[in-house]
């Protein structure tokens, strides 16, 4: 198995390798013409690897008004407070709807029609609302998180097994024990599958909040769109291979969780 | 003889599928008595089931009534009744200690004698070693220890159980039938325990409940003599086991024969 992970990292590695050696091969052969400055294939629409590089360290020091590395971290706060703020209340939404039939049907025709309404087309409401900064990037993450982990928690907590319930009436629990112990965890468990897709999509919602959200909201969207005005293929690379930096540790972290609190499961049990 | 725990009065539930009525249990009497031990047996369908899902409050009858120590069952299971289930109803996301602590928990029983209790119990159902295992990792012999133990260890006056042993194998079924009997030998329980296994119901029982096939009825009631303690394998080589498990064939047979003709 040790030996197998070694030869698969190996080759993870030199495929990237390769790649990004092409890309700058590439983009560095010149056209034979007369037209000085003509590409086979034209660095200043995807930039060459040592220029991003060059961008990244730049961008990185001080000598911008606003270093990279705020942008990311700024970027990471709105996504982590939309992520927080929008399985919490997912979760709540979900289980209240999930236990209570009356609830549900009363319900149910507001959720789909608000869940059928793409999320990016309330982008300028939500800045009208909220203004440019952290709060309406948190509101738009919030607002497809909150969907994702209401529809599982909510199928979760349909699905509790009856028995594990007339079980623990047996064993004496009052409803309050009940919820704790037999309706919580067992819906919890599909909560926690959907955690994965939310930290994804929190992160879409922070970075089209960011596009419009101009420069008082800062992040890496706003370096993108920021790079669009200026054409400069570069930045914008920079802050993609940043952004799939953050979406990679958070989607990690997010499955250590996962596995921390889904021990119990025959999927995650060690064998 | 002792008094009366369970009373059970010309008991009759019908199922209401559509429009279509189907009965399920017709006119059913019968009593338990104080740490009698009373296995329902019969066809598949016959409402044995339902039978004890009515005295455990899970459904309600649709006549007749029935009494748990002189009180009428309610919506709420009397606190005196535990429960085995045939399903695994060991509850996954806890360890088997932590299940088999859930009865003493929900009881508000102070920490320290919640620990004494379960390792108790935990030696008694031969679980040491296992006791910080998820129920994932165990097979379903010890999952279903888990689950008696759990009922036991908050020492259940009446102990109903719906074919507990149904999904296993014949091997662990004889040990857990050894194991039962060694406890209750203990503890002395009221025990209803439905089956549709003829053999386990005379190996554990005092009286034997044999049901008619669908709508149930009461077919036969019968007394089990064999002297207890039971040894739950040499028994069956026993003549007076063949002898009594011959008579209770007997009335069972005609109700699978009547099914067949």
């Amino acid at each position: 198995m040790k030996t197998g992970q070694g030869s698969v990292w190996a080759w993870r590695i030199g495929i990237l390798l390769v790649f990004l050696a092409a890309w700058e091969y590439l983009t560095g052969i010149k056209a034979i013409s007369k037209t000085p400055g003509l590409y086979w294939i034209d660095p200043f629409f995807i930039s060459r690897p040592s220029a991003i590089a060059r961008r990244f360290a730049y961008l990185m020091s001080d000598n911008v008004r606003l270093p990279l590395w705020r942008m990311a971290l700024s970027t990471v706060q709105s996504t982590l407070w939309g992520f927080l703020v929008g399985i919490t209340s997912g979760f709540v939404a979900g289980l209240l709807l999930g236990r209570s039939d009356r609830i549900a049907r009363v319900f149910d025709p507001f959720i789909v029609a608000f869940n059928s309404l793409p999320r990016i087309a309330l982008v300028p409401l939500i800045t009208m609302v909220f203004g440019f900064g952290l709060l309406a990037k948190i509101v738009l993450a919030w607002s497809i998180v909150f969907f994702i982990v209401f529809f599982n928690t909510f199928q979760g907590a349909r699905s509790v097994d009856a028995d594990l319930i007339s079980s623990a009436r047996f064993l004496g629990a009052n409803e309050g024990q009940i919820l704790r112990t037999v309706i919580v965890p067992s819906t919890l468990a599909w909560t926690f599958a959907s955690l994965t897709p939310s930290i994804s999509f929190a992160l879409i919602g922070v970075v089209v909040g960011e596009f419009i959200g101009g420069e008082s909201g800062g992040g890496l969207g706003y370096l993108i769109i920021q790079s669009l005005g200026t054409l400069n293929a570069a930045d914008m690379m920079v802050a993609l291979f940043v952004l799939g930096a953050i979406g990679i540790v958070m989607a990690l972290g997010i499955r250590q969780i996962e596995v921390r609190l889904l021990r119990w499961r025959p999927e995650y049990q060690k064998r | 003889m002792s008094r009366v725990r369970i009373a059970i009065r010309d008991l009759s539930k019908t199922f209401s599928q559509g429009s279509r009525e189907v009965p399920a249990v017709s006119g059913v009497s019968f009593d338990v008595h104080d740490r009698e031990f009373v296995a329902v047996v019969g066809p598949s369908g016959c409402g044995k089931s339902t039978i004890l899902n009515m005295i455990g409050s899970l459904i309600a009858p649709t006549g007749g009534e029935i009494l748990v120590d002189g009180a009428r069952v309610g919506a709420r299971p009397a606190p005196q009744i535990g429960y085995v289930f045939q399903k695994d109803t060991v509850f996954p996301w806890r360890t088997v200690e932590r299940n088999i602590a859930l009865g003493l928990e929900y009881r508000g029983v102070a920490r320290a004698e919640v620990g004494a209790r379960v390792r108790e119990a935990i030696k008694l159902a031969g679980l040491e070693g296992f006791e910080e295992a998820f129920p994932a990792t165990l097979s379903g012999g010890m999952r279903q220890r888990v689950a008696l133990m759990r009922s036991l260890v908050v020492n259940p006056e009446i102990l109903l159980m719906d074919e507990p042993f149904g999904a296993l194998d014949t091997h662990t079924k004889l040990n857990l039938h050894a194991e039962l009997l060694a406890l209750w030998g203990t503890r002395q329980q009221t025990v209803v325990f439905v089956t549709h296994d003829l053999s386990e119901a005379i190996t554990l029982a005092d009286r034997i409940v044999v049901m008619t096939r669908r709508p149930g009825r009461i077919k036969l009631l019968y007394d089990v003599k064999l002297p207890r303690p039971r040894d739950v394998i040499g028994l069956r080589e026993s003549a007076e086991y063949l002898r009594e498990y011959g008579e209770i064939w007997h009335a069972l047979g005609e109700e699978f024969q009547e099914r067949a003709s």
